[in-house]
């Protein structure tokens, strides 16, 4: 079957070219038929995947992003409603102070009014019990001058009662 | 019983350029080429973005080995992966094929190993001069002082040749060991069943079984670790010889472009 042998340890310098010419050749075809395209597809399965996650995680820092921005708004709104309630109580509490400030004013005043009312009638009603008092002294001085009294004799004690009684009522 | 060791057999010789012999190498080493594209050209037939389980698995495949080359010479290095998975696989099946007893395996024979290691070296060198400069190459076989000279020498090209004996001789040696120990099976078997008249006594039972369980480790263990190791000296003598953009030199001008 064979011409003959190599020797066991030995160099055939066309094997070894032949051998040479066969790596290159296995390196070449393998790497545009295998490594590239299954190392290219690796890659770009990977890159797929990576763009996933980070279209992902986009999404749901936008979503957290959303929610707090919401959660402000409601906050906010809860204040300001709380602000309007204070506000009008507030304003209700000042109308209900001038309400009755005023009310009081004008109870005093018409009290003072009254009690000036008052106090004039008075006078006036004592001057005319005054002079009602005078009359009829005069009357009962004159009745009592008539039959034992004499003029000369009481006029100071008339005028003297007279006055006393202005000062007494 | 009588045992020849030789040699790779000869089929013809082409009587150009002195006869080139084409041995049972080189017809085991077009054997391998032509499988391996073969097969790579089924397995790639159909890549999807949604794997196959054939898919999945030469995808690992594939990964484990750029992962590889990227933790012994680094990222920037990923451009030699094809390369050594290209290696790789010649070693590999380079030794299965001795499986066959068609052929013989490619790598137990001196002159592919040989081819491969100075692939090595010659990547090497090329990187060396391409990355520090020529004088700066020669230069670096007097360090660390001058009478290191020849020991630097001596060492460089010891790399190949060490590295092409370390692959051949495992292999070589395999195949010696296991046509021997056919023999000393066939040796055993006449001695115990000889006596039995006609066929049966020439039948060597003892044959059968037993190698293949030395076959394990001699062929598969020992082609892949083979395989295996001269595919991670590669590595490491290129991946130094071409280290890291930032780690060449100022007055590289491919590294200064890069910066």
């Amino acid at each position: 079957m064979f011409e003959k042998f190599e020797s066991f340890v030995g160099v055939n310098f066309f094997t070894l070219i032949f051998a040479w010419a066969n790596l290159l050749i296995l390196y070449l075809v393998l790497r545009k038929i295998l490594f590239h395209p299954i190392k290219r597809m690796i890659d770009s399965r990977q890159k797929e995947i990576d763009d996933m996650y980070e279209s992902a995680e986009k999404d749901r820092s936008a979503a957290e992003h959303m929610r707090k921005d919401y959660e402000q708004k409601l906050e906010k709104a809860t204040e300001e409603s709380e602000e309007i309630l204070r506000s009008a109580q507030r304003r209700a509490l000042l109308k209900e102070e001038e309400i009755l400030k005023d009310a009081e004013a004008q109870a005093r005043r018409t009290k003072e009014r009254a009690e000036e009312q008052i106090a004039l009638e008075k006078r006036q009603a004592m001057n005319d019990i005054k002079d009602e008092v005078s009359v009829i002294a005069i009357q009962i001085a004159e009745a009592v001058v008539a039959r034992d009294v004499k003029a000369s004799e009481h006029a100071d004690l008339i005028d003297g009662f007279i006055n006393t009684m202005g000062e007494e009522a | 019983m009588n045992i020849s060791i030789t040699g790779p057999g000869v089929y013809f010789t082409i009587p150009i350029l002195g006869g080139i012999r084409i041995s049972q190498t080189a017809v085991a080493l077009l054997a391998v080429t032509i499988l391996l594209i073969v097969v790579a050209f089924i397995v790639t037939r159909r890549i999807e973005k949604r794997p196959g389980r054939l898919q999945v698995v030469i995808e690992k495949l594939v990964t484990m080995l750029y992962d590889l080359v990227e933790s012994t010479m680094g990222k920037h290095n990923l451009k030699f992966a094809p390369y050594i998975g290209a290696l790789f696989l010649s070693s590999l099946f380079g030794s299965l094929i001795g499986l066959t007893q068609i052929f013989r395996s490619t790598t137990g024979d001196l002159s592919v190993t040989l081819a491969w290691a100075l692939a090595t070296t010659g990547m090497v060198w090329y990187c060396n001069i391409k990355n520090f400069g020529f004088k700066a190459w020669l230069k670096s076989f007097t360090e660390p002082i001058a009478v290191m000279t020849p020991m630097n020498i001596v060492s460089e090209i010891a790399n190949p040749i060490s590295m092409a004996f370390r692959h051949f001789g495992n292999v070589a040696g395999g195949s010696v060991l296991m046509s021997v120990i056919y023999a000393a099976l066939a040796a055993l078997s006449s001695v115990i069943f000889g006596w039995i008249p006609g066929l049966i006594g020439t039948i060597p039972f003892f044959q059968v079984g037993i190698p293949a369980v030395l076959s394990i480790y001699f062929d598969l263990f020992s082609g892949f670790v083979q395989a295996f190791v001269f595919c991670l000296l590669t590595m490491i003598y290129v991946g130094a010889a071409n280290p890291p953009a930032e780690e060449l030199p100022v007055r590289n001008k491919k590294a200064k472009k890069q910066k």
